[in-house]
C-alpha cells in the first residue's frame, strides 16, 4: 500500500500546486535556518581527537593568587611548563605556545613572508598523531639542549621545494637557518583543538620549532598572555620568571590509573609550589587546584562553540515551529477540502488507519522535497556566510551527515504538522459527504 | 441475509431530540431486489446508511449474512462494507483524479488484493456494465449514465452479496436510468441481494418487494412485484 499512498500523494500534490508550493515553501525556509545554524553549531563542537579525545590531556593549575581570577586558566607559566616538563614519569608531553617569524630561503624568488610559528616539543606530533610526509620530528635531545631545526607543512614545502624532499635542508626563521627534520602531511584540525584560544577555526601552522630555543631566541607570542599581578616586564627573563599564563601543556595519559597517578604528581607540585610562596590562592585544596581536561572538556571550558550559537539553534527551532504551525493550517485547509473523497473511500472499505496512512505519506512527501528545497536554502546560505561575513570555510562547509540528518528533520516536521489534520480528516463520518458531493 | 429488529435511530441535538428511526424491522432474504420508497426526510438514507455500516443506531439489533454487526469496531466495519457491501450512491462519488480503472480497483486495493488478480476483476466489472474500452478515460469525459456504471462497477468488482443503492437513477435522464436499472436487475438475477432506495413509483414497482418508511417505521410490506416467493 505505501506505493499506491505515495502515488496518491504526488497526485494530490500535483492537483493543488499554490497549496503545495506553500506547504514546501514555509518548511523548506524552517529547515534552511535550522540547518544552517545547525551545521555551524556542529561543525564546531566537532571533537577531532576522535578516539584519542580522553587520551590527550591538558593540564591547568590553580597557580593565581587570592582575589583573582575565580577559574582555572587554561594555560600555565613559563616556569611550570618548564618543571612539567621535567618530569620523567610522563611518557609523553609537550608544551607549546605561538609565534611568529619572518620565514625565507635561498631561493630569492620567494619574498620572506611574516608566518605564524607554533613552538613546541617533539612530543606534540606524537600526542596529536601529527602525519609526516617527508622525515620526522626532532631528536629527544633538541628538547633538553635547543637546536635549530624545523618541522614544515607540506604546502610550505610545495611553496619553498616544489613538493620535493626538503629534510635537511634550510629555512630561515628571523634570518637564522633552521634544518628540517620534518615535513608533515596535510594536517589541519577544526575546531584547532591544541590551541583553540588563538583562533579555534584559525589553519593550523605551517611551522613546529624546539621549545627548548625559547629561553635562547625570546620569542614574540602571538597569543593569549594573562596575570593577576602586576609584574614589571623589563627584559625578556622577567616574562619567563612571571606568574603570566601563557603556555598550552600537553600530555598523553593512556588510563584512569596513570591519570590518577599524574594527578597525584601534579598534587604534590602545588604543594611544593605553595610551600615556597607561589600559588597563593590556597581557598583550593592541592588536589582541588589540579585539573587534568580531556579533549571534550577542554573544548568545552574553551568556549570552543559561543553561547550565542547555541542561542541561535534554539532560536531557528523556534522559528521551524512558527513554520509547523504555519504548515498544520494549511495541510488542515488542503485534506478537510478532500473530506467527501474521504467518505467515499471509507464507505468503500478504507479503514481509518488506512485513510491516516494515506495523508501522513503525503505529508511525509511534501516534508521530503521540503527538505532537499531546504538543504539548498542551508547550502545558499552557508555560502554567503562565507562570501559576505567571511565566515571561516571549515565553518560553513556543509556537513555531510546534514544530508541525512536534513530531510529526516523536515519529514519529522511535517508528520508533526500533519498529525492533526489527518486524524481529522481520517475521523470523517462517511455518510456525511456520500449524499453531498 | 439481512436482519433489523427494533432499530431506533436517534440524532440528538441541545434543544432537541430526532427520531430517524423507530422500531425498525426489516428482514431482507438472500437474492432478494428491495426497493424501498418513502417522503423526503422519512429515514430511508439513515436505513441505508445503517444497513451499509456507515452509522451505528441508538437501540436494537442487526444482523448481517447471519453475523450480529450491532457493535463492530470502526476496522471491522471498514472490513465488512470492503467485503461483503457495494455502494452505489445518486451522485457516484467517483474519484474525479483516478481514471475509470483506478476508481474500480480503490475497493479491491485496501483488500489488499495482488495486482494481476485486481486487474482481472477490474476489467471483469468494466466490460460487465460495458465500458471495457474506456479504462484509462477519466470520470469527468463520461457522460452522468457512463459515471454510474463505473459506480456500479466499482461496487460489483469486490463480488459483494450486498448491494446497496441510494437513488442510483436519481441524477439521471430517464433512458440512462433505464439502463442503469436493467443493469441492476441483471446483477440482481446472478444473485446479489440488492436494496435500493429510490423516489421513482416505476422504478419501485420493477423490484421484487417494496417497503415504504414513513416517519422512520416500515409501514408497508405488501407489494411484492415478482412472482417470486421470497428467495430466488
Amino acid at each position: 500500500m505505501f506505493f499506491y499512498y505515495c502515488d496518491l500523494a504526488w497526485r494530490s500534490i500535483r492537483k493543488t500546486p499554490m497549496l503545495s508550493m506553500l506547504m514546501v515553501l514555509a518548511i523548506s525556509i524552517g529547515i534552511g535556518i535550522t540547518i544552517t545554524t545547525l551545521n555551524v553549531y556542529k561543525t564546531m563542537s566537532y571533537n577531532p581527537a576522535g578516539e584519542r579525545s580522553e587520551v590527550i590531556n591538558s593540564v591547568q593549575l590553580w597557580s593565581q593568587g587570592l582575589d583573582t581570577w575565580d577559574e582555572f586558566i587554561s594555560s600555565i607559566t613559563y616556569t611550570d611548563a618548564m618543571n612539567l616538563r621535567n618530569n620523567d614519569e610522563l611518557n609523553l608531553k609537550a608544551a607549546t605556545y605561538r609565534t611568529g617569524l619572518a620565514l625565507q630561503s635561498d631561493n630569492p624568488k620567494i619574498e620572506p613572508v611574516l608566518q605564524s610559528v607554533r613552538v613546541t616539543d617533539r612530543d606534540f606530533f606524537r600526542i596529536f598523531s601529527v602525519p609526516f610526509l617527508y622525515g620526522s620530528y626532532w631528536d629527544a635531545s633538541v628538547d633538553l639542549r635547543p637546536a635549530y631545526q624545523v618541522v614544515i607543512s607540506q604546502k610550505l614545502n610545495l611553496r619553498f621545494f616544489e613538493g620535493k624532499n626538503s629534510v635537511g635542508k634550510t629555512v630561515f626563521l628571523d634570518r637564522k637557518p633552521y634544518q628540517i627534520v620534518g615535513v608533515i602531511e596535510d594536517w589541519n584540525p577544526q575546531p584547532k583543538y591544541y590551541d583553540p584560544l588563538n583562533g579555534a577555526f584559525n589553519d593550523a601552522e605551517e611551522i613546529f620549532i624546539p621549545f627548548s630555543l625559547t629561553g635562547q631566541e625570546e620569542f614574540d607570542v602571538w597569543g593569549n598572555t594573562s596575570g593577576w599581578k602586576f609584574e614589571p616586564m623589563l627584559t625578556y627573563s622577567d616574562r619567563l620568571a612571571s606568574e603570566k599564563v601563557w603556555i598550552q601543556f600537553w600530555t598523553e595519559l593512556n588510563s584512569e590509573d596513570e591519570k590518577q597517578n599524574y594527578h597525584s604528581w601534579l598534587t604534590r607540585y602545588v604543594e611544593q609550589q605553595r610551600a615556597i610562596g607561589r600559588f597563593t590562592d590556597t581557598a583550593k585544596t592541592p588536589a582541588e587546584a589540579v585539573q587534568i581536561s580531556d579533549i571534550d572538556k577542554w573544548l568545552e571550558d574553551s568556549n570552543v562553540v559561543p553561547e550565542d550559537n547555541k542561542i541561535l539553534v534554539g532560536l531557528s527551532l523556534l522559528f521551524l515551529s512558527v513554520c509547523l504551525v504555519n504548515i498544520l493550517g494549511l495541510l488542515l485547509t488542503k485534506f478537510l477540502k478532500r473530506a467527501p473523497e474521504v467518505g467515499v473511500r471509507r464507505a468503500i472499505g478504507a479503514s481509518r488507519g488506512q485513510i491516516f496512512s494515506q495523508y501522513m505519506v503525503e505529508v511525509g512527501m511534501i516534508g521530503f522535497i521540503g527538505g532537499v528545497v531546504g538543504l539548498l536554502w542551508a547550502w545558499g546560505s552557508l555560502t554567503a556566510l562565507h562570501s559576505y561575513f567571511s565566515m571561516d570555510q571549515s565553518v560553513t562547509g556543509l556537513d555531510a551527515s546534514m544530508w541525512i540528518i536534513t530531510p529526516l528533520i523536515a519529514i519529522s516536521t511535517a508528520v508533526l504538522a500533519g498529525v492533526y489534520p489527518a486524524w481529522v480528516v481520517c475521523r470523517t463520518k462517511p455518510s456525511v459527504y456520500l449524499k453531498t458531493q | 441475509m439481512l436482519s433489523m429488529k427494533n432499530i431506533s435511530k436517534v440524532f440528538k441535538t441541545d434543544l432537541v431530540e430526532t427520531h430517524a428511526l423507530r422500531d425498525f424491522n426489516l428482514e431482507v432474504n438472500e437474492g432478494e431486489f428491495v426497493a424501498v420508497t418513502g417522503p423526503s426526510g422519512s429515514g430511508k438514507t439513515t436505513f441505508l446508511n445503517i444497513a451499509g455500516l456507515l452509522e451505528g443506531f441508538s437501540s436494537g439489533e442487526y444482523s448481517l449474512d447471519g453475523v450480529n454487526v450491532s457493535n463492530l469496531s470502526d476496522n471491522h466495519s471498514a472490513k465488512v462494507r470492503n467485503e461483503k457491501i457495494g455502494f452505489i450512491f445518486q451522485g457516484f462519488n467517483l474519484i474525479p483524479d483516478l481514471n475509470l480503472a483506478e476508481n474500480v480497483e480503490v475497493p479491491l486495493r485496501y483488500r489488499g488484493m495482488n495486482a494481476s488478480e485486481r486487474k482481472r476483476r477490474v476489467e471483469s466489472a468494466l466490460e460487465q456494465v460495458g465500458l471495457g474500452a474506456r479504462m484509462k478515460h477519466l470520470p469527468t469525459q463520461l457522460s452522468g449514465g457512463q459515471q454510474q456504471r463505473v459506480a456500479i462497477a466499482r461496487a460489483l468488482a469486490g463480488e459483494p452479496r450486498f448491494l446497496l443503492a441510494d437513488e442510483p437513477t436519481g441524477n439521471l435522464d430517464s433512458l440512462m436510468a433505464r439502463q442503469v436499472m436493467e443493469l441492476l436487475e441483471n446483477i440482481n438475477q446472478q444473485g446479489t441481494t440488492i436494496i435500493m432506495v429510490t423516489h421513482d413509483s416505476e422504478l419501485a414497482r420493477r423490484a421484487q418487494r417494496n417497503i415504504q418508511i414513513v416517519d422512520g417505521q416500515v409501514c408497508d410490506f405488501s407489494m411484492y412485484q415478482s412472482a417470486a416467493t421470497g428467495t430466488r
